[in-house]
């Protein structure tokens, strides 16, 4: 070291000991809610996978009807996956040196080929093995533009004959199994990223990535649920109830998993009562007693624990009707809750330090470029994109298997859907 | 070859679209790379040039205590001991080099930026709520910068 750097040192050690910690240095948390939308969407992507990949991997026939628009449900929300981290950097135009100069210890820069893979190798990948027969279909019967992009879309390979389609679904379950793995990586890492940080109480800790992981499958079988019982609202069709009773089976047992690892995970801190544990407390009894206790562990865990939980017990005495509403309710509450939980982590782990010195505080710009007009805006982008895959990809599919007309061209408009239906 | 072409065309037409993206890929790479990156290290070489090309505008204590000794040296005594006389006067380089351009005059900003109370600072530096300490924003009616405990 040398003199200068050394005297340089003594003069400014005075002014930032015991100070000035990074995290404080502005009073505010400098990840914003976009930080917060964006683990938020990533789970849901590698959640709606898993839920397909039940169909393929386990071949769980009852689920068959939402395969596809797990899929598509995936798909829309990884294409938005990264807009959260865009707006939040100063430069996004920037954004592309990640690729081409690539960082191979830094996590936030591998991420950049985990999101590449994921999109790419996994959901693209299975989606075109799984839509290809339709895709020579619609190309044949489809004019102009569409059936240009259709025609696009089969890559020139016409082959409809028995071993080329067994080949498709071959290779469909084998990139299943191959994207279960990726689907946690793709969120394992954000968790990886928290956990990594030792100078956080909150965070620093091996349990968040697979806290992040079990979120992420539940908020994702979710996000299926609700789409599914959305979009039969719409189209004005009944659920396929045995389809709806399994998923939310599923989703149940992934939330009493999550449950249980997240309150192990409280019970330990407070039973180890390390150093940060009453900084915890007193946040969660103070700034983040709504969203910590009131919207993540009551109306976002225990109350739709309760209330599938006594569904499946007492499933057979309900109506259809009466369980649709309550799998509808639970749902949007899973969904807001897991949402909830991402504030708590990303704002929550913010508001103080390895300090413990107080509190810093957060308020949310309205229209600012880091403020919740644009998270609302991100968070909605998904669901318009999804409705667009729907009304192209996703016809016939819905809501039972018993809709798709054996030996019929499945043809992707609605109005021919229906059609389809009444014959 | 003859083994390549007769897999099934799907899985022929996918390993032809991987081969194009990563050719595209490493096109993109040798086209778009900065022609310095990794001279010395992760980033760009003729950047180190280009930030020190750039003009200082920081002085640094040592260059205001050859005019303004008196009042360096009686700072040095005080609580604001540790402080740089650029962190409440800002960028001094533009007035050494020129006297004649005045520095702005310290105010209510600077004191409130280490003063105003915040459950994250440590408690021994001074910590008031201003709108309850005084309002008139005027630190220096009773405050001395140079010298906190002297009353002006």
């Amino acid at each position: 070291m040398n003199a200068d750097l050394l005297t340089n040192a003594v003069d400014l050690i005075p002014q930032v000991q015991g100070y000035a910690y990074p995290n404080e240095r502005t009073l505010h948390p400098l990840w914003s809610v976009l930080i917060v939308v964006y683990p938020y969407v990533t789970g849901l992507v590698a959640g709606a996978f898993i839920m397909a990949s039940l169909v393929r991997v386990l071949n769980v026939k009852a689920l068959e009807p939402i395969y596809r628009l797990a899929l598509l449900t995936a798909l829309a929300f990884m294409l938005c996956a990264t807009l959260p981290l865009l707006f939040h950097l100063g430069h996004p135009e920037r954004c592309y040196e990640i690729m081409m100069t690539p960082h191979f210890t830094s996590p936030m820069a591998m991420f950049g080929f985990v999101y590449a893979w994921y999109l790419m190798a996994v959901l693209l990948l299975e989606l075109w093995f799984d839509y290809r027969r339709d895709f020579v279909d619609w190309s044949r019967t489809e004019s102009g533009l569409r059936g240009l992009i259709y025609r696009a879309f089969t890559l020139g390979v016409t082959d409809l004959s028995e071993p080329a389609l067994r080949l498709d679904a071959r290779m469909g379950r084998i990139i299943s199994v191959v994207g279960i793995p990726s689907a946690f990586l793709l969120h394992g890492y954000v968790g990886f990223i928290f956990g990594s940080i030792k100078a956080n109480p909150w965070w620093g800790n091996v349990l968040m990535p697979i806290i992040f992981i079990l979120s992420a499958v539940v908020s994702g079988m979710a996000l299926c649920v609700f789409a599914y019982l959305f979009l039969c609202w719409t189209r004005r069709v009944t659920a396929d109830m045995r389809c709806l009773d399994l998923m939310t089976s599923f989703l149940f047992y992934a939330l009493v998993i999550d449950a249980t690892i997240e309150g192990l995970d409280w019970l330990h801190r407070l039973y180890s009562a390390e150093e940060g544990i009453e900084v915890l407390r007193s946040l969660a009894s103070g700034k983040l007693f709504y969203t910590l206790l009131l919207g993540q562990a009551m109306m976002g865990t225990l109350v739709p624990l309760l209330l599938l939980g006594s569904l499946q017990l007492a499933r057979k005495w309900v109506s259809d009707l009466n369980r649709r509403r309550v799998y509808f309710g639970c749902s949007a509450l899973i969904l807001l809750g897991v949402l909830a939980m991402r504030w708590n982590v990303v704002i929550g782990g913010q508001l103080f330090s390895k300090s413990m010195r107080g509190f810093m505080s957060y308020k949310m710009e309205f229209a600012g470029h880091e403020g919740w007009w644009l998270s609302l805006a991100l968070l909605a982008l998904p669901f318009i994109i999804l409705t667009v895959l729907i009304k192209y990809f996703l016809a016939l599919d819905l809501p039972t298997i018993e809709n798709v007309v054996p030996g019929a061209v499945r043809r992707p408009h609605s109005s021919q859907a229906a059609e389809g239906r009444a014959g | 070859m003859k083994r390549f072409l007769s897999m099934p065309p799907q899985i022929t037409r996918l390993v032809l679209l991987t081969i194009a993206i990563i050719c595209a890929y490493f096109t993109a790479r040798y086209l778009l790379t900065p022609q310095s990156f990794g001279q010395y290290g992760h980033y760009r070489g003729a950047a180190l040039q280009e930030i020190a090309g750039r003009e200082p505008f920081w002085a640094g204590r040592k260059t205001c205590d050859t005019c303004h000794g008196e009042i360096v040296q009686k700072l040095a005594k005080a609580e604001h001991k540790g402080l740089s006389c650029e962190t409440c006067h800002g960028p001094a380089k533009a007035h050494v080099d020129n006297p004649e351009v005045k520095l702005p005059k310290p105010g209510y900003g600077q004191c409130v930026r280490c003063h105003e109370a915040s459950p994250s600072r440590p408690a021994w530096i001074h910590q008031v709520t201003p709108a309850k300490h005084y309002t008139g924003q005027v630190c220096t009616e009773c405050h001395v910068p140079h010298q906190p405990n002297e009353v002006p």
